[in-house]
């Protein structure tokens, strides 16, 4: 475990040299809460009035939050440099070290995300409170809850993205794969909770990760409740196995047909 | 006591033909066509404790597919590999703790860190205690002489300097086994002879065992006592330096220049390699005739000046190499 957070610590140390090229590259966050904060306020004609359950702070706030998550991730630069790892047998060289190459990708990048996360973090919690002047967190448990919710839908994202990357050891490109991921997880779980979605779709995104990547941890923000709190730890710990299985599984059938020609 | 016994073998790769144009591509789709390459062949060798061998071959003979087999990167199809007593296809793990590698075209390195930020990562990979890290750092940093640049970002080191910090964190966990694959590659001389003395002193401190694939001469023949040639995947020499240099340098370049212009004409064991008039090259095949032979045809008396050397050593493996490919 202590190697696990030192490759955690030392992408954290290098990703902090960046950190203001970071924040630069957040601008488009800005301009999608600007954006849905007009988007709300059409919408909404008095503040109070709830439309599926949710009043226009509770949904700019579920944007904020879905938006933090979905940006601090770095999904595209992750499944990218695991495509690349793959196919140009770069991978090679983590092999012959002593850890697990998901292990390594996970706490690798969890120390980027990490960075990222603390900064969108701070800036949409910014944005919110100038803006709306208040939270829908009520006690320090529940910053806490919500926290740990966000946490476990990072490490969930990243095995997914992690696994869809690996599937390059069978295929020639897994990117595409992402690309369809990122634009669900967009269209499904950042913009609309799922409440907004019909009838027949809900029980479907319910059982779905998007549940456990975005939706779950926004709802704890903009409407905390025991019962959901866990209710989505507990899908959560569920989707953590599954991807944990199905990254060692794919890694396992993959580096057997790993090809990597000279030196 | 062998280390590293290597027995029967053998790795195939299929690669992916396609057609031209596409036409090709399209068919290529629809019914996708392989060949099988066969890397290596049926190879055979042991390396005893503290050895420094030379595993050498030409551009892809197979040797850096075996290196991968023996760290476990790559699957064998066929035989066994013994390293330190274990399987490398079953004990990656366990194995990587015994073994160091360093690959010259490849960076293990953060390169935003420094090479002690490095250090201390590799050490913290490897679980070794923080103080036994820190006096390892310690020691290695005067062994390579890193003092001056251990705390400036990898990213600004010389190549030099770099491939210094990459055999040294590969050394961070003691290895057994030190696997350098051509680890002086794109360095000057002067840096090629620090980086060869710094590994000859790493083997007699720590009695590292070595194998080393470079396409220097110069390094093999400064740093190994035994050579291991490979072409298309098979084993096509093993022996020591000592030997390939007395059994394969049987022929001596005597350069002379003369007082007066001669004409000489080949002889049995004795070849004129370039003759204008006063200054001439001669080869003599010392299988067949001594150099005073060749020495006594060229009159002694008539000789201003006079150079006997060998054939490179480059030479001989080029033609090494040249053979296995006409086999």
């Amino acid at each position: 475990m202590r190697k696990y957070l030192y490759i955690f610590k030392t992408e954290v140390m290098t990703n902090l040299q960046y950190a203001f090229d970071i924040l630069i590259g957040f601008v488009s966050y800005c301009i999608m809460i600007f954006i849905f904060l007009n988007l709300w306020h059409y919408i909404y004609s008095d503040p109070k009035e709830l439309i599926n359950g949710y009043n226009m702070n509770q949904m700019i706030w579920y944007v904020i939050i879905t938006e933090i998550l979905w940006m601090s991730l770095g999904g595209r630069k992750l499944c990218k440099k695991i495509c690349e790892d793959v196919r140009s047998g770069n991978i090679a060289y983590n092999i012959n070290k002593p850890y697990n190459y998901v292990e390594y990708s996970l706490s690798n990048h969890l120390g980027l995300v990490t960075v990222r996360f603390i900064l969108v973090g701070i800036l949409g919690m910014v944005l919110g409170l100038v803006f709306l002047h208040s939270t829908p967190i009520q006690s320090i448990f529940q910053v806490i809850a919500v926290i740990v919710s966000c946490f476990l839908a990072t490490v969930i994202n990243i095995l997914l993205i992690t696994s869809l990357g690996l599937i390059s050891f069978f295929i020639e490109d897994a990117n595409p794969f992402y690309w369809i991921y990122s634009k669900m997880i967009l269209v499904i779980g950042t913009l609309f909770p799922i409440e907004f979605f019909p009838q027949v779709l809900q029980p479907i995104i319910k059982y779905s990760p998007i549940y456990v990547v975005s939706y779950g941890p926004a709802k704890l923000f903009v409407d905390f409740s025991l019962d959901s709190f866990i209710g989505i730890i507990i899908a959560q710990i569920i989707y953590l196995i599954i991807g944990f299985s199905v990254c060692h599984l794919i890694y396992n059938k993959g580096v057997r047909k790993l090809n990597v020609n000279g030196g | 006591m062998a280390v590293i016994t290597v027995k029967n073998l053998s790795k195939n790769f299929n690669v992916k033909l396609k057609e031209k144009g596409l036409k090709g591509s399209l068919k290529s789709l629809i019914k996708p066509k392989y060949k099988t390459i066969k890397a290596v062949k049926n190879i055979s060798f042991e390396v005893e404790k503290g050895e420094m061998i030379a595993f050498i071959g030409p551009n892809g003979a197979g040797k850096s597919t075996s290196i991968k087999m023996m760290t476990g990167i790559l699957f064998p199809d066929k035989g066994e590999i013994d390293i330190l007593g274990l399987d490398p296809k079953k004990d990656r793990k366990r194995l990587a703790y015994e073994i160091g590698c360093v690959f010259g075209q490849k960076e293990q390195l953060w390169t935003h860190l420094t090479p002690y930020d490095n250090f201390k990562f590799f050490g913290a990979i490897y679980d070794i205690p923080e103080f036994q890290v820190e006096k390892k750092i310690k020691e290695l940093t005067e062994l390579f002489e890193l003092g001056d640049f251990i705390t400036t970002p990898v990213r600004n080191l010389s190549l030099g300097q770099r491939i210094r910090c990459e055999i040294v964190a590969s050394l961070i966990h003691e290895p057994k086994i030190l696997f350098l694959d051509e680890p002086t590659i794109g360095l000057d001389p002067v840096v090629k002879e620090n980086i060869r003395v710094l590994i000859k002193r790493m083997n007699k401190e720590y009695k590292t065992t070595v194998v080393l694939t470079s396409h220097d001469v110069s390094d093999i023949e400064k740093l190994c006592k035994r050579v291991i040639i490979v072409n298309n995947g098979q084993i096509v020499l093993d022996d020591s330096m000592e030997n390939l240099k007395y059994h394969y340098l049987n022929k001596k370049i005597v350069e002379a220049k003369m007082k007066e212009q001669v004409n000489l004409e080949d002889e049995d064991g004795i070849t004129i390699l370039k003759d204008k008039g006063y200054n001439l090259k001669v080869e003599v095949d010392t299988k067949k005739r001594s150099v005073a032979d060749a020495l006594k045809i060229l009159n002694p008396d008539n000789i201003v000046d006079i150079n006997i050397t060998n054939v490179p050593l480059e030479e001989i493996i080029s033609d090494i190499y040249k053979a296995g490919d006409k086999e």
